[in-house]
């Protein structure tokens, strides 16, 4: 991410996002590895129509996970997501059904979610209880909200032409969702890397102390992290509405497992300070062509959450190695 | 039994080998030569010292006598055989021990329990049921030996910093004969006594001239009449090399600066000729008014006008960085006032003074002064994401801050740093430096300074003098909160002392009429204790000046 005029100029240089470019070459690596694999061991992961699936299920993952991968560099964890994504599913359903309003939920949709994620970072951070307490709490206190007003079904959505936000084509064989993912993803990559907002959550997650005796506002960034986490969440939510024609009780739930993995896998590391959103994408893409590629080969679900899970704790036993090379030298 | 100690602690018949002989080590990270060449023997019953510079390569040679780090070149040998430890575990098993600066004691269980870590097994009573009662009886002995006042049974986090320093010392020096049966340890003290206080210290004092009837110890440290007193042999390192060996008994402290920063130390090393103490009508920068911190201060008055330098001196329980921590905002004071720069009294707020030219520097480095994983431009603009780093919308001016970074390292030379040099590879001095430009590069009007010169070498020291005097010059205004009575008299204008909690005493100390370090520690001991008439080795007095052994020397 640095500029190579700068790079070129810095006399040693081992800034913090150079050694995370480096350290991108495994994930990026295992993404290929996968990418190969599926394309020999399937006749129909390597085609245009397959393309179009795993980069719309992609989408929903990708706009979802960029948000709580602020969260966790901030060293702090958002169990929430899947369920905030329930939540504003269901209340984005009912409202698109109650009235006339279209694409004007989409805002709406990104408003509840911010809420959501706030109500979350103001408990953690005025009550000083662990972010992991907090949201888990919140976890089943959405849920169940959700599900009340889902009264257990799921409900379709009857506003024509919306689902085209999730499924059109502007370009050709990219679906909507997964251009708005992208989108998404360049922007907040600018957030982390180029803001105010992104340095202090570097800051923050490296070192609370540090930050608060420098005069940084912690507690009010914690606060913005977490509405962004929301934010995103929303907005998954509404796309993910699109693209499936409705909200049921199913919606979001394999978020949870999904987007920590793809965050850890991407190398953000979880005790904060160390990763970033432009890592989240690479995540993202192997937890998604592991999902739809096991699928093509017929392997069955209860066998993709085992390969999933193992997944997830390789990678972390990966970062962990490569941090304590960091610090013992 | 009165005879079998005697007779353990008389020396043996020594061996004509050297305990420990290291042969041209030699380290280098990059391309920055850490160690170049060193040789040395450390004989039988010996304390050698290491001093030098933050820098000059003494954290490196005790890594790799530890194990922690192998050398690229050279060679060692330990007890007449070849020694190359492949880890700390290693090291340990073959008779060498050390304590670390950061302390390496588990606070949450028993201090027993700390003592017999790694040797659990030696305890085992019928599989893995732990024979308490054994590891208790070992614990009090080893507590017993050292001398030191610790109930073995109490959990270890519920000692003090300086008393957990002690616990430490006392088990790398003791637990190898007592666990091991190792008869000859080799023991490396980094900085063991910056926190102890005086009666503690003496303790140490006892405990090093017990442990050299056993085997030899490496000393490190920063204070030289310490190291004076206590070594038999002194080496300097300087840029990592090996520039003198000297008999402790023919060295002075003078001599010992002069060989570690190579030049002569100057007389007035904190900068006193520059003080100009501001006159009366100077504004006020910092006013603290009646504050009250639950349990740790009250009722603090104290007022730092433009260009003066106020210290708050006291022992390790006065609360004075509290005080401190207070006064900037960092902690929330329970009750009271502070105004900055003429503003209105109210609760103080870190984030708020910050952004009105405040700056906090704590004493803990490492855990809240930096971040070291960053790199050095990151550290630098830490505190002025708000205003001078980032522009309207928050974008962040990466440019700036390498340019600022860039002539901060120039300016205060940050030995070895860059703005993308990444601050775990930096010594304390120049780590602390970077802090002090975090600061700096704000214009402050007011400066907190918690022990801004803990675990600095030297030369470092000096140049943080150096700086402090540059801003008042300037008109900033600097609380300094500070364990070294020297530093306290050198660089303030204004000292107030402290006693639990609260301030006793308010002198003057002008350039040309500095108070005395008796004066200062008479005022520092609990009322109704003349320590002036006391002998020093009155160590019955609960507390006792950090310092205090500086009056000696």
């Amino acid at each position: 991410m640095t500029s190579t005029s700068e790079a070129l100029r810095a006399p040693r240089r081992i800034p913090v996002l150079n050694r995370d470019d480096k350290s991108l070459l495994l994930p990026l690596a295992v993404v290929i590895a996968l990418a190969v694999f599926f394309s020999l061991a399937t006749d129909s992961f390597a085609t245009p129509r397959n393309f179009s699936v795993v980069t719309g299920q992609a989408g929903t993952l990708l706009i979802v996970c960029l948000g709580s991968t602020f969260v966790i560099l901030m060293g702090s964890i958002d169990l929430s997501v899947g369920a905030v994504v329930l939540l504003v599913g269901s209340i984005s359903v009912t409202i698109l059904n109650a009235t006339n309003i279209g694409f004007g939920i989409i805002p709406i949709a990104a408003l509840c979610g911010s809420a959501f994620g706030a109500a979350n970072g103001l408990v953690y951070a005025y009550g000083r209880i662990p972010s992991f307490v907090v949201t888990l709490g919140s976890l089943s206190i959405f849920t169940g909200i959700a599900l009340q007003i889902l009264q257990g079904r799921a409900i379709q959505f009857d506003s024509a032409g919306f689902e085209q936000v999730a499924i059109g084509q502007l370009i050709p064989r990219l679906p909507n969702i997964a251009l708005c993912a992208l989108l998404a993803w360049a922007a907040v990559v600018v957030l982390a890397d180029r803001t105010r907002f992104g340095r202090y959550m570097y800051i923050i997650g490296g070192g609370e102390t540090v930050a608060h005796t420098s005069g940084i506002p912690v507690r009010r960034y914690k606060i913005f992290a977490f509405a962004l986490s929301g934010l995103l969440a929303g907005l998954g939510s509404v796309l993910a509405v699109a693209r499936l024609g409705a909200a049921g009780p199913s919606l979001g739930s394999d978020l949870l497992l999904n987007s920590l993995a793809a965050i850890v896998v991407g190398g953000t590391s979880l005790a904060g300070g160390v990763g970033g959103p432009q890592r989240t994408l690479i995540g993202v893409l192997i937890i998604a062509i592991l999902d739809n590629g096991l699928n093509l080969m017929g392997v069955s679900q209860y066998t993709q959450m085992v390969v999933k899970g193992a997944v997830v704790v390789v990678a972390v036993l990966v970062s962990q190695q490569r941090l304590r090379n960091a610090v013992v030298k | 039994m009165l005879a079998s100690e005697t007779a353990a602690l008389t020396p043996r018949v020594l061996p004509a080998t050297p305990l420990f002989r290291a042969e041209a080590l030699t380290k280098r990270y990059d391309a920055n030569l850490v160690l170049d060449g060193v040789g040395f023997e450390i004989g039988r019953h010996r304390v050698v010292s290491f001093v030098g510079e933050n820098g000059a390569g003494k954290s490196t040679l005790l890594n790799i006598l530890s194990g922690i780090v192998t050398p690229d070149v050279g060679a060692m040998e330990f007890d007449g055989r070849a020694y190359r430890p492949r880890g700390y575990g290693e090291a340990s098993r073959l008779g060498v021990s050390r304590v670390f600066q950061e302390q390496a004691l588990i606070l949450n269980i028993p201090v027993y329990e700390n003592f017999a870590l790694g040797h659990e097994a030696r305890f085992d009573w019928v599989g893995q049921w732990v024979d308490r009662a054994a590891m208790i009886k070992m614990a009090e002995r080893i507590v017993e030996e050292a001398g030191i006042d610790v109930d073995v049974r109490r959990r270890t986090g519920s000692y003090d910093f300086a008393k957990r320093q002690s616990i430490e010392i006392a088990r790398a020096c003791l637990a190898p004969t007592h666990l091991t049966g190792i008869e000859e340890p080799f023991i490396l003290l980094d900085e063991p006594t910056s926190a102890l206080d005086r009666r503690d210290e003496e303790a140490f004092f006892r405990l090093v001239a017990r442990m050299k009837t056993r085997g030899s110890l490496v000393f490190v440290s920063h204070r030289m009449s310490e190291v004076i007193e206590l070594s038999d042999v002194i080496h300097v390192l300087k840029d990592g090399r090996l520039v003198a060996t000297l008999d402790a008994a023919d060295a002075d402290e003078q001599t010992l600066h002069g060989l570690m920063v190579g030049r002569e130390r100057v007389a007035d090393y904190y900068h006193e000729h520059r003080q100009r103490t501001p006159p009366a009508e100077a504004p006020v920068v910092l006013s603290l008014r009646g504050l009250t911190g639950e349990g740790q201060y009250e009722g603090v008055d104290l007022e730092v006008r433009a260009g003066e330098v106020v210290g708050i001196g006291g022992l390790l329980d006065s609360g004075k960085s509290a005080v401190g921590r207070g006064a900037a905002g960092v902690e929330l004071p329970s009750a009271g006032t502070v105004a900055l720069d003429g503003g209105p009294a109210g609760q103080p707020a870190i984030v708020d003074f910050v952004r009105r030219g405040l700056g906090y520097i704590p004493a803990e480095r490492l855990t809240e002064g930096l971040i070291a994983a960053f790199t050095v431009a990151w550290n630098i603009s830490t505190a002025s994401g708000q205003d001078l780093f980032s522009g309207r919308l928050g974008l962040w001016r990466r440019r700036r801050e390498i340019e600022t970074a860039r002539r901060f390292v120039a300016q205060l030379a940050i030995r070895s740093g860059a703005p993308e040099q990444l601050c775990t590879r930096l010594s304390g001095g120049n780590q602390q430096k970077v802090v002090l430009a975090r600061w700096l590069c704000r214009d402050p009007k007011v400066l907190v300074l918690d022990n801004p010169t803990r675990g600095v070498d030297a030369g470092a020291k000096e140049e943080i003098y150096r700086i402090v005097r540059d801003l008042t010059d300037r008109g900033v205004g600097i609380l300094l909160i500070t364990d070294e009575l020297l530093e306290l008299i050198g660089l303030s204008d204004r000292i107030a002392i402290m006693q639990r909690g609260r301030i006793v005493a308010e002198l003057a100390a002008p350039a040309d009429a500095k108070p005395t370090e008796r004066e200062l520690v008479v005022l520092m001991l609990p009322q109704g204790a003349p320590a002036a008439a006391r002998e020093p080795a009155a160590a019955a007095a609960p507390y006792t000046a950090p310092a205090i052994r500086t009056l000696t020397s």
